[in-house]
């Protein structure tokens, strides 16, 4: 994923959950400036698989194996998670 | 997916008040083919009439009054039709099919989440059609001053103008809901005379999917009070792993915002068998599969009825989690 469609996708997340921010593509990914933090999105390595994505906050890293998994923990990293618990019910079929 | 004997269609009729929804009800129940529907009705207020006005046996009738289905009477929907699946096993009672009449203020989306996510619910029936009658001589101000009445249009799979009668001419209201849900067929009905299966059982077909999706993806389909369509269109076939992926962050992340969600995918793996999504707010059905499409048209199409939702945050979702497929 490139970083003008990564930034794009974070930028269009943020305004999802109501969270006023700013997204910048840097050299390593994209930074997230929101909710008084400074969070870094960064693309893994090749060698690193089945990681996907590091979400970076100061000195803590936390993988992510998928974009699920990353917007999911860029959400609770900002604090922006809905007052109910979110899930998806999957129902009888129409 | 297929459905068995034992799963029983659930159809809900909704419309404002005095639109003619109980008229159209009446009319249904004396179809040879729906006369043996068990039928819920939801009166609003002390004293309930609109049962009364019903011609079908006592044990397949159940008021629900003193209070709305959509807010205070939730529950009670839910442990009516598990009571009544139980008679029916039993064999106290009979029927093949549930209507659900609401009342007329009553919004149409948490009456089918109740509907959906209800395990106990869910396993036993299925959501058929959802139906708005509207008045064709005061809908179109009905519509403005209530908000109820322009959601219980915007949700549905089959619009009816009912005391078309009276109205010469329907354009203008017929404008306004083709602006509010251009994918619902529009048909006309006076004294609720209309051939049942148009509303309830065509409603489920592959057919309908295509036209649904044809209409609201059209670029004049527009809603209002901040309500947007959102169209993704896909040439290549997609990676089925990314479907239950791409339904469980849309869930995630945008179920309170997402009124109605259709789509027919071509799954890379499954290329004879399109598959169909269907979702109302963050419930989700289980992917179901034709066994051939619906026309010539094997494009992926994916339409999202939401309020809030950025546009293009669901197509760069799903180009981000197919990017990951395809590795």
């Amino acid at each position: 994923m490139n970083p003008p469609a990564l930034r794009a996708l974070l930028a269009d997340s943020l305004v999802l959950w109501g969270v006023t921010g700013r997204s910048d593509i840097t050299d390593q990914g994209v930074r997230i400036t929101a909710n008084d933090l400074v969070l870094h999105v960064v693309p893994a390595s090749p060698d690193e698989s089945p990681i996907r994505w590091w979400l970076i906050r100061e000195d803590r890293r936390r993988p992510a194996a998928s974009m699920l998994g990353l917007l999911r923990s860029l959400r609770y990293a900002l604090n922006a998670t809905s007052a109910e618990p979110a899930r998806a019910w999957v129902s009888a079929a129409p | 997916m297929g459905f068995g004997s034992a799963v029983i269609p659930v159809s809900v009729i909704t419309g404002f008040l005095g639109s003619g929804k109980t008229t159209l009800l009446r009319s249904v129940l004396r179809d040879a083919a729906y006369a043996g529907s068990a039928v819920i009705v939801n009166e609003w207020g002390d004293i309930g009439l609109d049962h009364e006005l019903l011609e079908t046996s006592e044990e397949n009738l159940l008021g629900l009054a003193n209070g709305c289905l959509c807010c205070t009477t939730r529950g009670d929907l839910a442990r009516t039709l598990i009571d009544l699946a139980a008679r029916r096993r039993s064999g106290a009672v009979s029927y093949h099919r549930v209507l659900i009449e609401t009342s007329g203020l009553a919004d149409p989306a948490p009456i089918l989440h109740t509907l959906l996510v209800d395990p106990a619910i869910a396993e036993g029936h299925r959501v058929e059609a959802l139906v708005t009658v509207v008045d064709a001589l005061l809908g179109a101000e009905t519509i403005e001053r209530h908000p109820e009445a322009a959601q219980q249009a915007l949700l549905a799979d089959r619009l009816l103008l009912s005391k078309t009668d009276l109205v010469p001419d329907t354009g203008a209201l017929e404008a306004r809901l083709r602006a509010l849900n251009p994918g619902a067929p529009i048909m006309r009905a006076v004294q609720g005379a209309i051939a049942p299966d148009m509303l309830f059982n065509a409603a489920t077909k592959p057919e309908s999917l295509q036209a649904w999706l044809d209409a609201v993806a059209e670029p004049r389909a527009r809603h209002s009070a901040g309500v947007e369509t959102i169209s993704i269109l896909r040439e290549a076939p997609l990676p089925g792993v990314v479907l239950p992926l791409f339904l469980e962050a849309l869930a995630e992340h945008a179920g309170d915002k997402l009124l109605r969600m259709k789509g027919i995918i071509h799954v890379a793996e499954a290329p004879e068998k399109p598959a169909v999504l269907h979702g109302v707010r963050h419930v989700l059905h289980p992917i179901e599969w034709l066994e051939d499409w619906p026309s010539e048209d094997r494009r992926s199409r994916l339409v999202l009825i939401g309020q809030g939702i950025p546009q293009w945050w669901p197509a760069r979702l799903l180009e981000a989690l197919e990017e990951e497929a395809r590795g």
